[in-house]
């Protein structure tokens, strides 16, 4: 997931900043010695996507060292290529006793055993079993856990309802197959009906509706024919009907641009949008529903970031602390209330009032039957392969079939044993 | 071989050579000499950093897997692609931009002043602002497709996406260059001019046939320094293509793929060191070939 | 003949003319963005002048990005740092090698000729591990020691010195100062031209760095304004408005130092010290 497109509207430094005062608001409860226990700073690092998103957060923090008087929390962020940034301060010995990790990384670092196992510190009272069982198990390896999933975006479907009225469409397409019908009645000038984004991380779900699979014992499998087959009206949306188009096509930086600028009718993006739209585009009327069926099946992907404990932290008792109240029912309720991200605990999600939100209810529909963005220690080279390549055919440059095809070599060639 | 036996004044000398240069020779062999031994240490092992780290030695396995890599391929493509547009263009445009500043016109301080802006700026914002001005319905595609030429996509079109990058850096580099004529032009002595016009030459067959001859040894310093540059090509990709070298593969770079090894998602130093080694050998070539074709030893 | 001077003339001025206008363009264009509101650089009009003149821009990321003024400092600290050992280290060692005999003279000289062929690339790895095992990832000295000495501009000042009037330093000499008063005394002095245009040099290489902070750097307070503007750039994708206007705040004291030391570029390249 490229976090570049999460348009992270946010003053890193303001983040720090409000960490300083946190952590001096902190140091007020200290003389009265909390608990007598020895004052401690854990250090978390992760990333913001918006003010809101800051301020939610910091609010859980807040509650977090209400709790624990004796434990400081210093927070920083990493803005751009937040895993080259992680790695390299594992490197260097100097990375958070507590930081962010997405699904889709973290084979590879649990792999490189940087990280600590959480299994032994968990209680019953924490309840696991709540976590909904896909987002959890992209953090189990080798039956340990590494990490407890903060919360989970999915996809839906954005549509415009103004351009469907002047059309004359009652509602969003509920099939596939309608949708490429109002594609290209919804077409028109430099507008486009579907706004494609060409990332894996999008269209994995896509890709493997028709059985096949994008990664086969951590190898690329994309020359599978269903795979083709499964992607080609993707393909052919753009160039053989013209009615679709990458953001990238139109000039913008993201999907939520394209579709907030109205040169795309309908797009597949995730809940990070509802937010996006209401601060920068708030006179676009659009409605949101689940995305449509392909062959009848209903499909989306999900996205989990964890809280993960580097095995080198010096406190990982108060690191657990830190994780175990972030992703408890307390400090989950307070963070995702927001509506920023969903929860990635049953109870929680049945407590927040957001659920019959009709902005909100196609995205927690689609958490029970998404694809998790998630695989094997290789899917980032995977990844970053088939971005170069699918690009090439969808900008219509060669058959979907030689640009897959090259994708795999290349990314198996790359893949060490 | 008879044992020189040095007089106290010399070795007084000898040590204050020592103290000028201790400086130089303490960071030259810690972070210039000792890294490229180290290097090639390097391009022959399998290093992992990440958690335990470890350098398995892997024999000439690195430089072997070169060959089936293709993006390695892709990326020396690119960058070779891109030397041997940019350094000739750049070259020959500083040559002209300075030979007509040297004219004798009034405000030639004030052009100066303008035409080293891009040199000065540092390529980050050049950068954000190409990119910007690159953008479909942007500026330049306003621009072209205000008097009626084609527009292009210029970031995201395969075919077009390091050409942008060329443009922007003949554009941001050339200056520089020309301020270096410059300095060498102005050395040139006014009889050498007024013999030609004697001869009766014009302006174009003066800076032909007395000028150009003359700067033959800037040109070519100005050409291997073009050749070492342009090979190091980084900077521009990695922004335009927010570290990939995308889209498919267009503005890879060998120095890009390079940071992708060592330092972003896969972890495989030791291949990245290979990568580093060949690349010297080919700028080492290149520029090799140009002094063969230029023999001018006056440069250095 | 008159009319066909005037003619060439016209021709000249019209060459540069036009090429000051493609290199000031985006600069022009950059910098009235900045003073626009988003939606109208989104709208894609071509006006240079705003229609709605607004300082937002400026205010916002000064005020939203407390980093800003931070990666300023960073890179202006770096590169002053940087820029003053580069300019003693490089003239002590053009010094010694222009000046003084030395066994294993020769030896230097090819090396540090040599090591002006090895691309930046070779060392960056094993540099990064040197500094990892030193602690110094994500520091200023990281940044700074590495760079302290500049093999291109040792080559220079040897080419200066060894032009350099040896009378002033026998005279020195016979005034009783020793050599090393005698060079920083007298000698450095005169060479004000020459390190002015090194100066202006280092100092623009340490400032455009993009990829030895990119490596290093791992917290945002301590990125440097190229690095910071690019992170700065991924972060707010679509809000140009906020990218031109940091853009503009990282060249002005660039453009400033420039105008003010303009007159060093074309004398220091010549490197013949005061005439």
């Amino acid at each position: 997931m490229k976090k570049a497109n999460w348009l992270k509207v946010l003053g890193m430094g303001s983040l720090v900043t409000v960490a300083g005062v946190l952590t001096a608001c902190g140091d007020g409860g200290n003389d009265a010695g909390g608990d007598g226990e020895e004052e401690v700073t854990i250090r978390l690092t992760g990333w913001q996507s918006s003010p809101t998103e800051q301020r939610y957060f910091e609010e859980t923090i807040a509650a977090f060292e209400d709790e624990y008087p004796h434990i400081n929390v210093q927070v920083d962020t990493i803005a751009d290529q937040y895993m080259d940034v992680l790695r390299t301060r594992l490197i260097g010995g100097e990375a958070a006793d507590v930081f962010f990790l997405d699904a889709f990384e973290a084979p590879g670092l649990i792999q490189s055993g940087v990280l600590e196992p959480l299994d032994d510190y968990i209680t019953d009272e924490f309840d696991i079993e709540d976590f909904q069982e896909p987002l959890i198990d992209a953090f189990r390896r080798d039956d340990q856990l590494w990490g407890l999933p903060k919360d989970t975006s999915t996809l839906a479907l954005f549509y415009n309802e103004d351009h469907l009225e002047e059309a004359g469409y009652d509602g969003p397409p509920e099939t596939w197959e309608e949708l490429e019908e109002m594609a290209e009645t919804l077409t028109e000038g430099n507008r486009y009906g579907f706004g494609v984004v060409t990332d894996l991380a999008r269209l994995k779900f896509i890709a493997e509706s028709g059985g096949g699979q994008i990664v086969e014992d951590n190898r690329a499998s994309f020359s599978d024919p269903s795979v083709l087959e499964a992607l080609q009206p993707i393909v052919d949306m753009r160039n053989e009907k013209e009615i679709a188009a990458s953001p990238a096509d139109v000039g913008a930086e993201w999907g939520g641009d394209m579709f907030g600028t109205e040169r795309a009718s309908m797009i597949i993006e995730g809940n990070w949008m509802l937010e996006f739209m209401e601060d920068t585009f708030p006179d676009v009327n659009y409605g949101v529903a689940e995305i449509p069926t392909i062959n009848g099946e209903q499909g989306s992907m999900a996205y989990t970031v964890s809280y993960s404990m580097n095995s080198a932290s010096e406190h990982k008792d108060e690191a657990w602390q830190l994780i175990e109240f972030l992703t408890g029912k307390e400090g989950m309720e307070i963070w995702t209330s927001s509506g920023l991200a969903l929860p990635s605990r049953e109870s929680v999600a049945e407590e927040l009032d957001y659920v019959d939100d009709e902005l909100y209810a196609p995205f927690i529909e689609a958490a029970s039957y998404a694809t998790v963005w998630a695989d094997d220690t290789n899917l980032p080279i995977i990844n970053s392969n088939f971005e170069n390549q699918f690009s090439s055919a969808f900008l219509g440059n060669r058959s979907l079939q030689e640009a897959l095809e090259e994708a795999e070599r290349v990314a198996n060639n790359e893949i060490q044993d | 071989m008879a044992k020189r036996k040095y007089t106290k004044s010399q070795l007084r000398e000898a040590g204050q050579g020592y103290v000028f240069l201790s400086p130089t020779i303490l960071t030259l062999l810690v972070f210039l000499i000792g890294p490229i031994i180290f290097a090639l240490f390097l391009a022959f092992t399998r290093v992992q950093l990440l958690g335990d780290t470890s350098f398995t030695f892997v024999g000439f396995d690195n430089f072997t897997r070169m060959v089936d890599d293709t993006r390695a391929l892709i990326a020396l493509r690119n960058t070779a692609f891109y030397v041997v547009v940019v350094v000739p263009v750049q070259t020959i445009l500083a040559l002209v931009l300075a030979a007509t500043l040297n004219a004798g016109l009034k405000g030639e301080k004030f052009f100066r002043i303008i035409y080293f802006l891009p040199t000065l700026t540092s390529s980050a914002v050049l950068v954000m602002i190409f990119m910007w001005m690159y953008r479909p319905d942007g500026f330049i595609n306003s621009i072209l497709g205000g008097v009626g030429l084609p527009t292009y996509n210029w970031i995201n079109d395969p075919n077009i996406a390091l050409i942008s990058i060329m443009i922007m850096n003949i554009w941001a580099t050339a200056p520089f260059f020309m301020v270096i004529y410059l300095a060498a032009l102005q050395d040139i002595p006014d009889s050498l001019y007024e013999a030609a016009d004697l001869d009766g030459a014009n302006a174009v067959q003066k800076f032909w046939h007395v000028t150009v001859p003359l700067l033959r040894p800037v040109t070519g310093f100005a050409v291997i320094m073009g050749i070492i540059g342009t090979f190091q090509l980084f900077d521009q990709s990695y922004m335009f293509s927010g570290g990939s070298g995308g889209p498919d593969n267009s503005t890879l770079t060998v120095v890009l793929l390079i940071y992708q090894y060592a330092f972003a998602a896969y972890d495989q130093m030791g291949y990245a060191a290979s990568l580093a080694v060949a690349l010297a050998i080919v700028i080492l070539a290149a520029t090799l070939i140009q002094r063969k074709l230029q023999k001018d030893e006056e440069v250095y | 003949m008159k009319s066909q001077m005037n003619i060439a003339k016209l021709l000249l001025y019209a060459i540069l003319t036009s090429y000051a206008i493609v290199t000031l363009i985006p600069f022009i264009w950059a910098l009235s963005a900045s003073f626009k509101p988003l939606n109208e650089i989104l709208a894609g009009g071509l006006n240079f002048i705003p229609q709605e003149f607004t300082f937002n821009n400026y205010i916002t990321i000064f005020t939203e990005q407390a980093l800003f003024p931070r990666w300023l400092f960073n890179s202006v600290f770096v590169a002053v740092i940087g820029t003053a050992l580069n300019l003693v280290f490089n003239s002590m060692a053009g010094y010694a090698l222009a000046r003084l005999t030395f066994p294993g003279k020769k030896t230097l000289f090819i090396t540090i000729l040599a090591v002006l062929m090895i691309p930046a690339q070779v060392t960056m790895i094993p540099n990064f591990l040197i500094l990892k095992e030193l602690g110094w990832l994500n520091s200023y000295q990281g940044l700074i020691i590495p760079g302290m000495v500049n093999a291109t501009f040792i080559f220079m000042m040897r080419q200066f010195f060894v032009n350099f009037p040896r009378e002033v330093e026998e005279a020195a000499a016979i005034d009783g100062l020793g050599r090393f008063g005698t060079f920083f005394r007298i000698v450095m002095p005169m060479a004000k031209p020459a390190l002015a245009a090194q100066a202006i040099f280092v100092f623009m290489s340490f400032w455009n760095n993009f990829m030895a902070p990119l490596i290093i750097m791992t917290d945002a307070s301590m990125y440097t304004l190229p690095v910071g503007l690019n992170a700065f750039q991924s972060d707010y994708a679509t809000y140009w408005n906020y990218i031109m206007a940091a853009s503009m705040v990282f060249t002005l004291p660039v453009l400033v130092i420039y105008i003010f030391f303009n007159r060093f570029f074309l004398r220091g390249l010549s490197f013949r010290g005061d005439k």
